[in-house]
Parts: C-alpha cells; sequence; structure tokens
C-alpha cells in the first residue's frame, strides 16, 4: 500500500485543472493554482527563513507560505515552465478569455500580456516542431498560437472548433515535438507545426490530453472516458460515470514505464497501467481533484506525484520502491479480485453444463419442434445485411438504412450495433416486440457527420419460442458520405458555388472512390469521362454536383463549404495526393463572411466604448465608496446615507453595463469563432502545402483588415492574383 | 497710424509664442466673431480654420500641466487597488513593500524615514511622501493627521481642478461644446482632431470623450500614427485601465520610439507594481535615446523608491553628467552625502542650487544643517535665520524651529532647544519628531510623567518611528513598568529590527522576566 509522503491542507480553493507545478526562483519548487475571484495563489514552503527577517509582514505560518496574485478576471488555463531559456527560472504563465499573461514570479514583472481575443481555453509550454524558442501555444475558439518569450506569436494556426485540451508529443518518432490539439468537435489533432497530419475522432470532447512517452499519450473525454493512444490506434480505454478532471504520466510503481494517473471528480486518484488500463493504485480525497502534477517538492532529490483537491488538500507519493514489487494496492484489493474470479468460474460452469445439456439433447433425439427452446439453429444460417438510403416518408425523415436478415426461418431476436459518434452514448439496441419478430430487421441510422463508420454488430439470432439465442458479431463499414442520395440531375437546381481542381486520375479510379463513399443503389454503371453524378443531401436536401472532365478537371458544386472539404479530403486521401491547389468559390458563403467582418469591427468598436465608460464608472464609484466612508468617520451619517445611496445606483448603472458589455462580448466571441472557422474551411478546400499557405494569407489579410485579399485568397488560394 | 494694423492672427499667434495665452484667445475670439464659425469648421474660410485651432491651442497651453511627472495617487487607488499582480511580492521586487531592503541605505538610525518607512528624500515629488494605509479608515485619517493630504481620487484630485478652474476663464460658457461636437467629423482632419484633442483631454478633462476622438482618428490614420497611440494610452492610464494603456504604449513604441512613451509605459509598470519591469524598459530606451536624462532619473526613482539607495546615487550621478543643472539629482545626491555623513560634500551640492537660483526655506534649512556638522558655525545661524524667514507656511517654520532645536542640542543649549522644540510644536502640533525630542529633554529634568506623554503622543502620530517607542521603553524599564517597557520594545524593534540597544533592552527584560 503506497501512503502520500505528505499531506498539505491549505486554506484556499483551488480551481479544477488549474494547477502548476514550478521552479520559480531557480531551485524551489513551488505550487502554483488557480483559486476563486479571480486569483493564483503559490504556495512556496522553503520562503519561512526569509520571511523571519521581514518583520512587517507579520502572517500565520501557513499563510506565510502561500503568496496570492491577483488576475483580476477567471483563470482559464494557467501552466509553468521555461518560456525564456536565458531567465534561468520558470515563469508563471497565466490564460484568461480575453488575455494571456506570462509573469516572472521572481522578479515580480511581466514578460509579456497579450491579449487573445479568441480567449485561451488550454495551455501548453514547449518546443514544437522547427521553432528553436519555447512556446506557450494557447488554444481558443477554433485558434491556436504559440508566443516566445518577448510575446511574438511565432505560430498560429486555426482548428475546426473551441480548443479544450493541448498537448506536446512526438507522435511521429522524429525526435520533434508535434501537437496534440483536443477539440469540441469530437476530434484529436495532430499538428506538425501548421499542418495537420492524423485526425482522430472520438465520441465527446476531449477535455484532456497527456504524453504518456514515444508516441503514446493518453486523453479523457467529457463523458468520463480516460484511454490511452499509440499514435493513432487505440490502446484501452475505460468509462466512469464521474469525470475525469486531470490526467498525468507519472511512473508510480517505478517499473520504468509511465502510468496514466487519473483525477476524478468524485474525489477518486488512480493509476492505471499504460498497456492494459489495469488499476494498480488508487486512493480517495474528500473532493473533488483540482490537478494532478508532478515535481520534487520536498527537495530531496525525488520526484513526487502531486494530487490536490479542490479543498486545497495536497498529497504527495513517492513512487513505490523495489520492495514494494509493484503492489501498491492494500489487501482488500486482491480479495475483491479473487471474488470476482470465482464469479466468473461460476459463469463459466454454467455455460459449460448448457452445452453438455444442448450436447445430450442432439445425440438423443433427432430434430423436433422443441430444438427452438434449446437454441439450436441451422449450421447453414447465414446473416445478410445491407446498406441502402432511404428518402423517407412523411412520418419519417430521410435516413440510412440497415437491413439485416437470416437466410432461412430464424429469427432476429435483438440486433446491439455498437459504432462511435452515431447514437448519443455509443451503442443502439434493437429489439422488436414479441409479436413482430421476423427474419428480417431494419434499422435507421442518421449519421450527425460525414466520417466513415465501422458498425459493429451483434446480432441475436434463434427461433421465436427459444430461450437461447446465438449470437452473430459482425461489422460493417458506413460509407462517409452515406447520407447523400443520388438523384437525377437538374440543370436549374445546380448549386452556385464550386470547387475546381485537376487530379491526374483515371476515370475507374475516381468511380472507385464513389462506390467506397457513397451509397449508390447498385453498382452504377462505369461510365467515361466526362460524365456527372448528382447527389442530394438527406440532411438538408442541398444539392451536389461532382463533374469530370476527360481532362481529369473535378468540379464539386455545392452550397456547402464543409462538404465540398471534406469530399476534397477524402479524395485527396483515397488518391494519395499531397498538394493540391483548388480554385472556389461560395459567394453565398462569402457574403455571410463579409457581414460577420463587418459585424466584428462594430463589436469592437462598442467593446472599447464600453469598457472606458466601466472604467469611468468604477473610478466614481471608489470615490463615492471614500466619500462615503469619510462621512461615516466624521459621524456624518446623512451624508454616508446619501452616498452610499449614489453608490448603489451607479452600481446598479454598472451591473447593467456589464450585462450589456457581456452579450457583446458573446457575439463579438461567436463571430469570431465564425471568422477563424472560415479560415480553416478554405484550408480545407486545399491539401498539403497550399492549404498552409492559405490559412497564413488569409490571417495576414485580416490582419491588415484587408477584405478583398481575404476573399480572393479563400477563391484563388494565394494572395497575388 | 490706424491704416497700419497688424492681421490679427499673426497677433495671436505671436501672443502664442510668447506664452500670452489669454491674450491670443482673446484676440482669437474676435476674430471668430468677424468670421463667423460654428461648431463645425468649414474648409472655406481658411482664416477662422486657423483662428479656431489656436484659440484652442491657446487654452490647452493655459492649464497644460505635465502629465509624466505629475501623478498623485488618490486614496481610492491606494486602497481599492487591484492592479498589483503579487499581492506580497519577494523582497526588492516590489514597490508596496519598503523597508525590506536594508542594504543599500544607510541604516534608520542615521537617515529618517517618511511615514511609509521609506528613507526621505532630498526631492518632493508626488508620491514620495505618499504612505499605503493597510485600512480605509487609516487612509482617510491620515490626512487629516498630517499635511500629506491626498485627494479622494486621482480623477476627482488635481485634474479635476484643473477642469473647473479652466470653466472661470470663459463666463458664457465653454468654448467648445463637447456635447455638440461631431467627433467622427473631426476624426477626418487629422490637425482639427489632435488640436482637440489635447483641448478635451487638458482643458476639459473628459477623457472619456477624448479617448472616443483619439479611437477615432487612429483608425482613421489606419493605425498608423503612434501620436495617436500615445493618446489613446494616456486615456486608458487616466480612466486606470493599466493593460489596455501598457497595449497602446507598447505599439506606439514599435512605431516610433519616443522618450515620453518609454516614460509614460514605466509609467504603466509603477502603478501595476512592477518595479523591475519599469527598470528593465528604462534600460532598453537608455540604449535607443543614450544618456537620455529623464529615463535615467526614472531608473533613479524607482532605486528610490525601493530603498536601494546607493544605485539610486549612482544614477543620479549620471544624469548630473548629462545635466548638471538638474535639481532633483543634486537635492538627492546633496541629501544622500549629509545622510552618510559627508556634510561639507552636501554643502557644496547645496551651494550649487543656491547658484542655480533656487531661493527657498528648505533649502536654505538644508545648508544651516550642512553648515553645522561641516563646523562652519558663523553661517549656520544666518541660514536658519534667511530660512524661517522664507518659510511660507507653520509646517516650514515647525521643520525649521526642529532643526534648530537639533543645533542647540548640538552646542548644549538645552533651554534653547527646550524651546525651539516648543516653538516648532506651536507652528505644528503633529510634529512627532518635535514631541520626541522634547521628551528627553524633559526626562533630563527628571519630569517623568510629561516625558511619557509626549512620548506617547509621538508614537500614536508617527507609529513607523522607532525613536518614541524605544525612549518609552527604556524610560518605562528605568522607573520599573516594565510590562509597558517590553511592549513599547516590542513596537521598536518592529519598525527598526536591527536596532542594537532595542535588542540589548529586550533581552534585558526577558532576562527579568525569567527570574521573576
Amino acid at each position: 500500500m503506497l501512503l502520500p509522503v505528505f499531506t498539505l491542507k491549505l486554506r484556499h480553493k483551488i480551481s479544477p485543472r488549474m494547477v502548476a507545478v514550478g521552479r520559480y526562483d531557480g531551485t524551489h519548487t513551488c505550487l502554483a493554482a488557480a483559486t476563486q475571484a479571480g486569483k493564483v495563489f503559490i504556495h512556496n514552503p522553503y520562503a519561512r527563513s526569509q520571511h523571519l527577517n521581514t518583520p512587517r509582514l507579520l502572517q500565520s505560518p501557513l499563510d506565510a507560505d502561500v503568496s496570492l496574485l491577483n488576475i483580476n478576471q477567471a483563470v482559464s488555463c494557467l501552466t509553468a515552465g521555461i518560456l525564456n531559456p536565458e531567465l534561468g527560472h520558470d515563469c508563471l504563465l497565466v490564460g484568461t478569455q480575453t488575455n494571456l499573461l506570462a509573469y516572472d514570479v521572481y522578479n515580480n514583472s511581466d514578460l509579456f500580456y497579450r491579449e487573445v481575443t479568441d480567449g485561451a481555453n488550454a495551455i501548453v509550454l514547449g518546443t514544437l516542431g522547427d521553432i528553436p524558442s519555447p512556446l506557450a501555444i494557447i488554444g481558443g475558439n477554433c485558434a491556436l498560437q504559440g508566443f516566445d518569450y518577448e510575446g511574438n506569436d511565432l505560430f498560429w494556426t486555426v482548428t475546426g472548433d473551441n480548443v479544450h485540451s493541448l498537448a506536446l508529443c512526438d507522435f511521429d518518432g522524429d525526435g520533434k515535438k508535434e501537437l496534440l490539439v483536443g477539440s469540441e468537435d469530437f476530434d484529436i489533432r495532430v499538428f506538425k507545426e501548421d499542418e495537420i497530419v492524423a485526425e482522430m475522432a472520438e465520441t465527446e470532447t476531449i477535455t484532456s490530453l497527456c504524453p504518456m512517452y514515444g508516441s503514446r499519450f493518453g486523453y479523457a473525454l467529457s463523458n468520463g472516458t480516460v484511454g490511452v493512444y499509440d499514435k493513432t490506434a487505440r490502446y484501452w480505454r475505460i468509462k466512469s460515470k464521474n469525470h475525469a478532471v486531470s490526467i498525468h504520466a507519472f511512473d508510480l510503481n517505478s517499473d520504468g514505464v509511465r502510468e496514466l494517473i487519473t483525477g476524478w471528480s468524485n474525489g477518486k486518484v488512480d493509476a492505471r497501467s499504460d498497456r492494459t488500463g489495469e488499476v494498480i493504485f488508487k486512493d480517495n480525497f474528500s473532493s473533488a481533484i483540482a490537478g494532478v502534477v508532478e515535481g520534487d517538492y520536498r527537495m530531496d532529490g525525488h520526484v513526487q506525484l502531486i494530487c490536490c483537491s479542490v479543498d486545497g488538500e495536497v498529497r504527495g507519493y513517492l513512487p513505490g520502491g523495489a520492495e514494494m514489487k509493484g503492489n501498491l494496492m492494500d489487501t482488500s484489493v486482491e480479495q475483491d479480485l479473487i471474488r470476482e474470479l470465482s464469479q466468473k468460474k461460476q459463469n463459466l460452469l454454467l455455460e459449460l453444463r448448457n452445452y453438455e445439456e444442448n450436447s445430450k439433447a442432439e445425440s438423443s433425439s433427432p430434430m423436433n419442434e422443441s430444438d427452438g427452446q434449446r437454441g439450436i439453429i441451422p449450421a447453414n444460417t447465414k446473416l445478410q445485411t445491407a446498406l441502402s438510403v432511404n428518402l423517407g416518408s412523411d412520418s419519417q425523415a430521410a435516413h440510412v438504412e440497415l437491413r439485416i436478415s437470416t437466410s432461412n426461418d430464424t429469427i432476429i431476436r435483438a440486433v446491439l450495433i455498437f459504432a462511435e459518434g452515431i447514437f448519443t452514448g455509443e451503442s443502439h439496441v434493437v429489439h422488436p416486440s414479441i409479436q413482430n419478430l421476423s427474419n428480417c430487421i431494419q434499422i435507421s441510422i442518421t449519421p450527425p457527420k460525414d466520417v466513415p463508420v465501422d458498425l459493429h454488430m451483434k446480432t441475436f439470432v434463434g427461433y421465436r419460442n427459444s430461450t437461447q439465442f446465438h449470437v452473430f458479431e459482425l461489422t460493417r463499414q458506413l460509407p462517409r458520405f452515406a447520407m447523400y442520395a443520388l438523384s437525377n440531375p437538374d440543370p436549374t437546381k445546380e448549386p452556385l458555388s464550386f470547387v475546381n481542381f485537376t487530379v491526374n486520375e483515371r476515370v475507374q479510379r475516381v468511380v472507385m472512390w464513389l462506390n467506397q463513399n457513397f451509397l449508390l443503389p447498385e453498382d452504377s454503371e462505369i461510365q467515361n469521362a466526362p460524365f456527372q453524378v448528382c447527389f442530394t443531401s438527406l440532411r438538408n436536401a442541398g444539392h451536389l454536383y461532382i463533374k469530370i472532365k476527360p481532362s481529369g478537371e473535378i468540379t464539386v458544386s455545392t452550397d456547402d463549404i464543409d462538404l465540398a472539404g471534406d469530399i476534397i479530403q477524402s479524395m485527396a486521401s483515397f488518391f494519395a495526393i499531397e498538394d493540391l491547389q483548388v480554385e472556389a468559390d461560395f459567394p453565398v458563403y462569402f457574403e455571410e463572411l463579409r457581414k460577420v467582418l463587418v459585424k466584428v469591427d462594430e463589436y469592437h468598436s462598442v467593446h472599447q466604448k464600453l469598457s472606458a465608460d466601466m472604467a469611468d464608472h468604477s473610478n466614481l464609484i471608489r470615490s463615492l465608496l471614500v466619500r462615503a466612508e469619510d462621512a461615516r468617520l466624521m459621524r456624518d451619517m446623512k451624508t454616508m446615507k446619501k452616498r452610499y445611496v449614489e453608490l448603489y445606483d451607479l452600481n446598479k448603472d454598472l451591473l447593467n453595463g456589464y450585462k450589456i458589455r457581456c452579450n457583446n462580448h458573446t457575439e463579438l466571441l461567436s463571430n469570431l469563432k465564425a471568422v477563424n472557422q472560415a479560415i480553416q474551411r478554405a484550408g480545407r478546400l486545399r491539401v498539403g502545402k497550399p492549404k498552409n499557405q492559405v490559412v497564413s494569407a488569409c490571417r495576414d489579410a485580416i490582419r491588415s483588415n484587408n477584405l478583398n485579399m481575404l476573399f480572393r485568397i479563400m477563391r484563388v488560394g494565394t494572395a497575388s492574383s | 497710424m490706424g491704416s497700419i494694423e497688424m492681421d490679427p492672427l499673426l497677433l495671436a499667434w505671436s501672443y502664442f509664442r510668447r506664452r500670452k495665452f489669454q491674450q491670443c484667445a482673446d484676440l482669437c475670439t474676435q476674430v471668430l466673431e468677424k468670421a463667423p464659425y460654428d461648431q463645425e469648421p468649414d474648409s472655406d474660410v481658411p482664416v477662422s480654420q486657423a483662428a479656431w485651432i489656436l484659440k484652442t491651442r491657446a487654452l490647452t497651453e493655459m492649464v497644460y500641466v505635465d502629465e509624466i511627472d505629475v501623478d498623485q495617487e488618490g486614496i481610492a487607488e491606494m486602497v481599492l487597488d487591484e492592479n498589483a499582480i503579487a499581492q506580497v511580492a519577494r523582497p526588492g521586487t516590489s514597490l508596496r513593500l519598503p523597508g525590506t531592503n536594508q542594504i543599500a541605505g544607510p541604516s534608520p538610525a542615521v537617515r529618517p524615514l517618511t511615514q511609509t518607512g521609506r528613507p526621505i528624500t532630498g526631492f518632493v515629488r508626488p508620491g514620495t511622501q505618499s504612505g499605503r494605509p493597510g485600512t480605509m479608515e487609516q487612509a482617510i485619517r491620515t490626512p487629516r493627521t498630517a499635511y500629506t493630504a491626498h485627494p479622494i481620487s486621482s480623477s476627482s484630485g488635481r485634474y479635476v481642478r484643473l477642469g473647473t478652474a479652466s470653466m472661470l476663464t470663459n463666463p458664457d460658457g465653454p468654448f467648445i461644446n463637447l456635447s455638440r461636437l461631431n467627433l467622427t467629423k473631426y476624426a477626418q482632419k487629422p490637425k482639427f482632431a489632435k488640436a482637440l484633442f489635447e483641448y478635451i483631454f487638458h482643458h476639459e478633462n473628459d477623457v472619456k470623450n477624448a479617448l472616443d476622438l483619439a479611437a477615432l482618428s487612429t483608425e482613421h490614420s489606419q493605425y498608423k500614427d503612434w501620436w495617436w497611440k500615445v493618446q489613446i494610452g494616456k486615456c486608458y492610464y487616466r480612466l486606470g485601465m493599466y493593460r489596455e494603456a501598457e497595449k497602446q504604449f507598447k505599439s506606439a513604441l514599435k512605431q516610433q520610439e519616443m522618450v515620453d512613451t518609454f516614460l509614460y509605459l514605466a509609467k504603466v509598470y509603477t502603478s501595476l507594481d512592477q518595479p523591475v519591469t519599469a527598470l528593465n524598459l528604462f534600460k532598453q530606451g537608455l540604449d535607443k535615446f543614450p544618456g537620455e536624462v529623464t529615463l535615467l532619473c526614472g531608473i533613479a526613482r524607482i532605486y528610490e523608491a525601493m530603498n536601494n539607495i546607493s544605485s539610486a546615487a549612482e544614477y543620479y550621478k549620471d544624469v548630473l553628467k548629462q545635466d548638471n543643472t538638474h535639481v532633483e539629482a543634486i537635492a538627492c545626491i546633496g541629501s544622500n552625502h549629509f545622510y552618510s555623513d559627508q556634510p561639507e560634500i552636501a554643502l557644496r551640492f547645496y551651494r550649487r542650487l543656491l547658484q542655480m537660483g533656487v531661493y527657498n526655506c528648505q533649502l536654505f534649512n538644508n545648508l544651516g544643517l550642512c553648515c553645522f556638522y561641516a563646523q562652519q558655525y558663523d553661517m549656520t545661524l544666518t541660514s536658519f535665520e534667511r530660512a524661517l524667514s522664507l518659510s511660507e507656511n507653520e509646517e516650514e517654520a515647525a521643520d525649521v524651529w526642529y532643526n534648530l532645536g537639533h543645533i542647540a542640542v548640538g552646542i548644549g543649549d538645552l533651554s534653547l532647544a527646550y524651546q525651539c522644540f516648543r516653538l516648532a510644536l506651536v507652528n505644528n502640533n503633529n510634529h512627532a519628531e518635535a514631541y520626541n525630542n522634547l521628551a528627553v529633554l524633559e526626562m533630563r529634568k527628571g519630569h517623568v510623567e510629561q516625558a511619557r506623554a509626549l512620548l506617547q503622543t509621538a508614537s500614536s502620530l508617527a507609529p513607523h518611528m522607532y525613536e518614541p517607542h524605544f525612549n518609552f521603553a527604556a524610560l518605562s524599564d528605568k522607573i520599573g513598568d516594565l510590562q509597558r517597557s517590553y511592549v513599547a520594545a516590542q513596537k521598536s524593534e518592529a519598525a527598526f529590527p536591527d536596532h542594537i540597544d532595542t535588542q540589548h533592552l529586550i533581552k534585558q527584560l526577558k532576562q527579568h522576566f525569567a527570574m521573576l
């Protein structure tokens, strides 16, 4: 049993996930954490001797260890580390919804203070790719920004949705770090500098990411899932009804391999083996965990695992030594295991007896009606599945239909489908009522996103009155663009927006791609170029035209810029295209974007005015407060009352102003997000180098406020015509 | 003769150049009356345009105060300020924790401290005497007892006084009616906008409107005019939005490096209580503008505020190398020499000030003290006499009498000393040092009760001084009141931890208590 080597009770609340350990003076390890009222506290247990010399600071010993920093805004992310290698000590980085502060705690001085309009939801500090200086990388609304110690942004790119977690990890094993980004659209993206090298779809918002070792990293989702990836392959995952607040990689059993330490919202901390996910250690706190970090907190040369709870309880654990033989749990856990194993044995015995009885029945009597009850089905029973597009009826919206049928008179009792991202909660069970049982079942599927999904189906097959069923397991892939039905070309309805590009591929290959990615009614006859196909979206009845000319020029016409991007990305990976420049025009979307940009300008100027107003008001409030206190000290109660009444009114004004400002800010944020998304979408229409060029050129255009240039870049892909 | 008349506009301009702003403004008013010109500057009438600008500028110049130096922190800012990041910063990195860096300066036994526990400087600036009181009550009470009155808040303090003063000059209402201005229109015309901005900012003291105008103008100049950025920064600074101000100043510095911008930015950092950042900034500024006096002086002031007197003196010397008539540097170096026991050298600095035409009570007072300690007795009393005759108010006279009392003690004339201290108290009955010294004299006469009462008054008036506490402790010890003696000794130790006599006394008392 591993016991904490130290326990501290800090009398400050700790905000979840806002914990960092740093050596702010270069030698002593201190704990920094965000607490209430926009403050950050630093716990520095080594300063006591210094404080003896400064009798002006008479504080109780524990309070003396904690110093508070005013941030005056809700802290949204916090980290510590070496940002300026010449400085020789760590600096503290505090992100809020509007700003990023790099603060040198030792010298009480800013390294930089930057306004980040996209907010800072997550932060990570370290070197990225080939950029030599360490960067503080923040993730906000659809944007990623990396700052060096002078506050210059050396790295900027956009991503699909609001960023919730970041990590640096050597993903492809080339010795340089790649950036892992977990965002609200359930994707983990891997950036090699500003190029996306991999994307993994998850089932919920990714709340935390942490590098383990090599290309392996841990992740946590907002639905309580925790797991480990190695490159793009998932090693294991577990799901809990609690939320994983913080994950951290730490070698707790001294076997040379780091374990995944998870801090849960119910106060549990557990360590899981990186290979199997098996729990090797757990401990309980009285309140939710706020953060799990590591550091040499006792200054004895050993790194401890430090767990903090939201109530300010801090426990440190030393890795178990060799004498513990990796056995970190107490004995009761072993008993649990024995109980579990005996339960398993019981189940197996039951199953065995079942088989024995079945075989006995088979040997004793030939087939008769009672067979059904025993659960025997013909050996040649086959299960057939078919995916098709159902255009829907009055009672039912259009959907993709999955049809499962057996090859004989056996019936399907139930179907269990497991697929990520299609159903709420990952799996879907269909069990017709006992009267409606048949050998065929139809299941409607409406995938919300255009992603290829593997449907893992478990089908219970048997007879109508069987009590035991055979389970058929099979896997079927749902094509990426399953939600688009082939329709007849109608030239009047052809969308105005289009993407034009050229690929050096034979028409047959394009047809293959079509077959693989769309649900075509039957294998469409091989056509010669030029040909054109037309699809209708089942979601919003939008049209999609794909035209191919003999020269290999492909035109994708759709009003949905996301769909166009998806199609291009899908084609690029199918044809293994590395760089693709396209010509695109989305007049409707661009017009909307233009309006959004104008609005952003408006909101900016209104925002400035409102802030000035607020500052003016707060100055007035201060002076009123002093005047009121002054009156109180002079026992002039009448004036004091008058002042306080004025103060009350002014305060109400201020609150109203704040509400207006809040609304303004949320509007601004959503518009900025739309702009970032537009850049990202424009990027997605290209592949490889042109993509990065578009993203950076768009940003320059927005910085210089040159709207026409922005739209030209989005159309043709470069700034120069 | 009447036919040859100067063009009124040229005359007005000439008045402006000669800094006769009132005449200039009057003339401009006449010109404007002749060519009626409403709020809107009309491009058809260039004369009235010019007159309008000239009048605006003249009115501004009348009330213009150099903003970089004049910055008075109000009570509200002091007590309700949360702009500093670190509440309790490491000693030596903050302006708020004086008295923690004793290595570099003389000990308080030699150099007296101001209320906040900073050694007194040789030059009075807004802020040198300001304390940072613990509670609001203390903050409000202090100005009533001491003569370092704070305005309630900076926005309601000096700036408002300036603004209202300017109103009086125009009995028929303000020259420009701000509420009727169409700021967007003015922002299109940079020349008008600049004059108008300065008028709104300095004369009307309407920071919010000034900010609006500046924001519109900088937009019109496509964010390429550093001047507007500095002005926006100034507005933000005035509104207490330091972070926004910092951003504007930094952006302005990127476009055009100006000494003023460096100074403003350093002011922002000082307000954020980040002296180290401010020092770094000044040093950056010195790289661009080597030997710039204001920058050097800024460094020296920050070191002084952090109690690092020797570094401050170094920089003041650098200032003098560049500008040998810099009054502040001379005065600070002089007082530094005086307190480091070199009155002869201090005397030379003060005489230099006298040569430069500084002729006031404080200077003669200092000269008198220096003469006394440099044993030039013939000059001592004449200097003090001059100082007394030049004293402008009772507080100054009290200080002079107090110093005269010192001289009297020094020459052994105790009855003269007694009278001097009494006179000091007559002039200023909050003079804690005089109470203390008077108590010592009473003590020598054996009037224990009077001495105790005086010491108690002194310690309640100036809790930051260790002397009354220690004297009280020593007195109580002598008459056998060990408990009170111990309490007072502890207070004395808190005010001055390294005071040997206090430590001895406490040790002795502890032995007594142990014996009991």
